[in-house]
């Protein structure tokens, strides 16, 4: 998954599309990210390229609303209702998945898991 | 405010105004950016809004300033002798470390049994007596044992045992090196450690402090190490710092020295309160502060001469063990804060200053300590000292202060000034000579004015002080200058630096302190000429010329209004039209939301009118003066326009050139005859296309305040007829397209202000339409106005469509391209909440990108409802655009607009820096 910035992203990527559960006064997605461009990639347990400085699902409240809709941990989220998420601060990908007037955010998601299946389904894929 | 309205108009165009809610977010002003002293980066913004209220915000940012008094005296052993250290953490280790902790550690179990009989009530007296009978000789023995052993055998120089080993050697010598001057505890101490570290606490660390007040703009770094890499940048460049030679040509005599004072002098105890500093630090940066970092900074001694860059944590991996073993060893106690305190006040001023000294270091990036120290009145106590004549007790005092002031715990500053701090400092500053001591007051005041309530006492007690001993005499402005003398140019101190930040700081406070300060007298004279200085020199990109320019900026806001006889310099057309072109223009706009007949005419008047005039500006010579401008005069006289342009041309630093086009903004807003000049002065300067180069600046708020000073700029018809031919590819070019931003990623804040200098642009000039269609801006608009998630995008958008729409004689070539009129109507639909009142609920109105559709785009047009809101008056000329209902796109903005909760999980409360939930 490691792209050069600038150029062009191949990814296999899920669409996922969580509705955010009202809990008290907040609307909650029930996960947590971590990375980010100002973060330090080095940290990052689930990436595999160590200078990504992505979006990764860190965590993930079991029964949640990001549960439910099938996110996993160590997910690469790639786009927000559109927005781009390879290139952001952490505070940016924070602020705009919790925007508050919007209910149901949509990822774009990628993971090894589905990098590999497609490879296996495709045994002549090119890539790799 | 007829100059305002200009610019605050903009945003709307002749037919929207209105509609518009918010015309003010196009800032037709701003006045700056403050950066915090030595610390926080603040930035300040004033916007004029409509009705003429001020809004204000500020961000600060702040930075840690560290003391170093243990730090650098580390590095100095290895330097000077360039041995290569066989253990990384040995010879960074500080003196404490190596001599105290190591001794203690491995023979401190026979040599220093004496201290552990100090109780902690003990007073310090008792403490530097018992201390002084035996501990200090055993350490100092040991200690030098450990020179010698690293003079003699390099290579083992750092180990733990040496020290030991030799001790019996130097013993018996010690008598004989007594010196007199090492009856001081801070001169032995700088003596003590001198052939470890030398350049010793006193020098370094001050040097470190000064480095960190700096006010170097703060940079978001992601995990805390960047306060050392900051101050690394200017400790380097101090020239005590390096100090090599001294230490290893004293070695011999200061260790005897020593030694004999070890004997002799019982109120010194200088070895024990610096080897105490590091233990909280220490602790501190090993256990919390940057955990993950030991890896990384595996390798600190590869820069000994850093002294305070080498910090502990650094090391801490490697030292951490038996800094362990030796805090726990129960005979070394730390003095406790209330001791340190009760210090201050002791009789004998050595350990006046040592205590301050300590102060400064226990405080350095820890926040609780400098609350302990406030809230065990420490404070006062430490201000009481900068009237002290000794300097050694008044510098770090000054120090102390300065490490205190630092922070975001804006109490810290309140409790200096409420004990008269800002005044002693002041009185300290005409008083003393010591650049060091000058750095350390300007280090302090830079800090205390990031504080805004601060900010008019400072001005009140410093600004002329500050402005005559220091602005004046470093900027090379001479009042009167000598026929003979070639002028001098500015000397970027750090002195000068710290003054310019704080001033940089104050000059943001409102109006009143624009006014003391334009009326400071020498201030802006001093402050231009060392931008011209600068200029001269191309020397551009430092902090110094950024501060000025700053300063400049904040002074150039609302000078139309607010320099005295200023109504005499009104424009004369203004004036010509009773009750001033503002008003007048917002009542047109007011009945004619959507560009009635009437409004137009009035509006092609209104230009052709600016055109005239303008003309006449261009043919008008500047006026004549009698005498040579002076003081505030100079902010808005047409020769400083050449000198933001140079700024702009040549200047690398972002904010130097944010500021410089927020001058040149500031200076070009409003109606008056100066900015007039300003304006015309602009183009025959060359200075369009300068701006218009630096709308590719990689710096959002480059790019923002050049877009805004573009829109002000067009408030002269000939330069908004060349900014229309020439500009428009760039304006549009930093557009975003769709949902792709561009590569830029530019600020909602930074969009709005493209798209209202757009407005401007095209408003009233369909030849600018013209260029803006063909930079193939139209795609770019409708792609805003459709799915932008900010309302204030889409607003802005909006509006320049429907100006451009207006232009009938453009409709033909729009509609080839593919566009019909739904493409320039708006979007907003109206919302339960807009409905019931206006502003907020219009402006919160985000449309999730996914929920927008083509039929969402034709909605019911909130902004009809607005209007009547506004003039009460229903039959608004609606005839150019029909408003479509859809019953869809309502539901959906309904629900979009739903329960505005925070999204937040309740239990986030930020679990660790990298992960959040959401």
């Amino acid at each position: 998954m490691a792209f050069v910035p600038g150029q062009p992203v191949t990814a296999v990527v899920q669409r996922i599309e969580i509705q955010k559960l009202q809990q008290g006064e907040h609307l909650i997605l029930g996960f947590s990210i971590g990375g980010g461009i100002d973060q330090d990639p080095g940290q990052n347990p689930f990436s595999e390229d160590k200078t990504d400085k992505g979006i990764y699902v860190t965590r993930i409240t079991p029964g949640g609303p990001a549960d439910v809709a099938g996110l996993m941990m160590g997910d690469k989220i790639m786009q927000v209702n559109g927005w781009d998420m390879t290139m952001v601060t952490h505070d940016q990908a924070r602020k705009t998945l919790t925007k508050k007037k919007e209910d149901v955010v949509r990822l774009l998601v990628t993971r090894k898991s589905l990098e590999d299946a497609v490879k296996h389904s495709k045994g002549c894929y090119p890539r790799k | 405010m007829p100059a305002e309205v200009k610019q605050e108009q903009s945003p709307s165009n002749a037919t929207s105004l209105a509609m518009m809610q918010e015309p003010q977010e196009v800032v037709e002003e701003t006045v700056t950016i403050e950066e915090d002293p030595g610390t926080p980066t603040s930035h300040v913004s004033v916007v004029t809004s409509d009705d003429g209220t001020t809004r204000r915000t500020e961000t600060k940012v702040t930075k840690m300033v560290k003391t170093v008094t243990t730090r650098t005296v580390r590095q100095v052993p290895l330097g000077p002798d360039g041995l290569p250290l066989p253990e990384g953490s040995s010879p960074l280790g500080s003196y404490t470390d190596s001599i105290d902790r190591r001794y203690m550690k491995n023979g401190g179990e026979r040599f220093i049994t004496p201290q552990a009989t100090s109780t902690l009530t003990r007073s310090y007296n008792n403490s530097y007596n018992d201390s002084y009978g035996e501990t200090p000789e055993s350490q100092y023995v040991r200690h030098y044992g450990l020179h010698d052993g690293y003079a003699d055998l390099t290579d083992n120089y750092g180990s733990l045992s040496r020290g030991v080993n030799f001790r019996p050697p130097r013993y018996p010598y010690m008598p004989n090196s007594y010196r007199p001057e090492n009856s001081y505890t801070l001169p032995i101490r700088k003596d003590d450690y001198g052939h470890v570290a030398q350049p010793q606490v006193p020098m370094g660390t001050s040097t470190v402090d000064l480095n960190r007040s700096q006010p170097e703009r703060f940079q978001p770094e992601p995990y805390g190490l960047e306060d050392d890499r900051r101050s690394l940048g200017p400790e380097e460049e101090e020239p005590y710092e390096l100090e090599p030679d001294y230490s290893t040509a004293n070695r011999r005599t200061l260790q005897g020295a020593n030694r004999g004072r070890t004997h002799r002098e019982p109120l010194r105890d200088g070895p024990r309160v610096r080897g105490y500093p590091d233990d909280p630090i220490e602790a501190e940066l090993i256990d919390e502060r940057h955990p993950y970092i030991h890896g990384m900074y595996s390798a600190p001694l590869a820069q000994p001469e850093r002294g305070s860059m080498a910090s502990l944590d650094r090391m801490g991996g490697r030292r951490s063990p038996s800094i362990d073993s030796i805090r726990k060893d129960p005979r070394w106690r730390d003095p406790d804060l209330p001791e340190v305190i009760a210090m201050l006040g002791h009789p004998i001023d050595p350990v006046k200053s040592n205590a301050a000294a300590y102060l400064q270091h226990l405080c350095y990036e820890n926040d609780k300590i400098k609350k302990d120290v406030r809230q065990l009145k420490g404070i006062p106590v430490l201000v009481g000292l900068l009237d002290h004549p000794k300097s050694e007790v008044h510098r770090k005092a000054c120090g102390a202060l300065r490490n205190i002031s630092y922070g975001k715990d804006n109490d810290n500053k309140v409790a200096i000034k409420n004990c008269d701090g800002i005044p002693a400092l002041v009185r300290l500053l005409r008083k003393t000579n010591d650049m060091e001591v000058r750095e350390l007051i300007t280090g302090t005041l830079w800090n205390l004015s990031s504080y805004e309530p601060l900010k008019m006492v400072i001005i009140n007690h410093g600004l002329q002080t500050m402005t005559n001993e220091v602005i004046i005499p470093h900027s090379g402005w001479e009042h009167e200058p000598n026929e003979d003398s070639k002028p001098r140019d500015a000397e970027w101190t750090t002195v000068f630096k710290n003054t310019s930040g704080c001033l940089r700081n104050v000059s943001s406070d409102g109006a009143e302190a624009r006014r003391r300060l334009r009326e400071c007298e020498g201030l802006v004279d001093a402050l231009l000429h060392a931008l011209q200085s600068a200029v001269g020199k191309k020397d551009m990109d430092n902090k110094s010329v950024e501060n000025c320019v700053c300063i400049m900026r904040n002074l150039s806001y609302h000078v139309h209004k607010e320099v005295p006889g200023a109504e005499k310099f009104q424009d004369p057309s203004a004036l010509q039209a009773p009750g001033s072109t503002g008003p007048q223009r917002k009542k047109k706009d007011d009945a004619g939301c959507f560009g009635g007949k009437k409004a137009k005419e009035e509006w092609f008047n209104q230009g052709r009118k600016n055109g005239e005039s303008d003309k006449n500006y261009d043919t008008l010579d500047l006026p004549k003066r009698t005498e040579p401008s002076k003081g505030f005069e100079l902010l808005y006289q047409p020769e400083v326009v050449r000198l933001y342009l140079s700024l702009l041309t040549e200047s690398q630093n972002y904010n130097t050139l944010e500021a410089a086009a927020g001058a040149l903004q500031n200076l070009s807003a409003g109606q008056w005859t100066w900015s007039n000049y300003i304006r015309a002065t602009v183009r025959k300067e060359k200075g369009l296309p300068i701006l218009v180069e630096l709308l590719r600046s990689d710096s959002d708020k480059v790019v923002r305040a050049v877009a805004i000073a573009l829109r002000n700029l067009s408030i002269d018809r000939r330069n908004k007829d060349l900014i229309g031919s020439y500009a428009m590819r760039d304006l549009v070019s930093n557009l975003p397209s769709g949902q792709q931003r561009p590569a830029k990623n530019l600020e909602e804040d930074t969009v709005v202000a493209i798209l209202n200098t757009i407005h401007e642009i095209v408003t009233d000039s369909s030849e600018n339409a013209r260029s803006l269609i063909q930079a193939q801006a139209i795609e770019k608009l409708v792609a805003i106005n459709r799915t932008s998630q900010s309302a204030r995008e889409t607003k802005a958008a909006s509006h320049v469509l429907q100006t451009v729409w207006s232009y009938k004689e453009l409709r033909n070539a729009l509609t080839k391209d593919g566009w019909n009129k739904s493409h320039f109507q708006p979007t907003v639909t109206a919302t339960p909440k807009a409905t019931k009142n206006g502003k907020p609920g219009y402006d919160d109105t985000t449309l999730p990108l996914m929920e927008k559709n083509q039929d969402g785009y034709s909605t019911i047009d909130q902004r009809d409802k607005d209007c009547k809101y506004k003039t009460g008056d229903g039959s608004v000329d609606l005839t150019e655009r029909e408003p479509l209902k859809n019953d869809t796109n309502r539901k959906h903005y309904i629900r979009s607009n739903r329960p505005a909760v925070s999204l937040v999980d309740a239990c986030d409360v930020k679990p660790q820096p990298v992960d959040s939930w959401v």
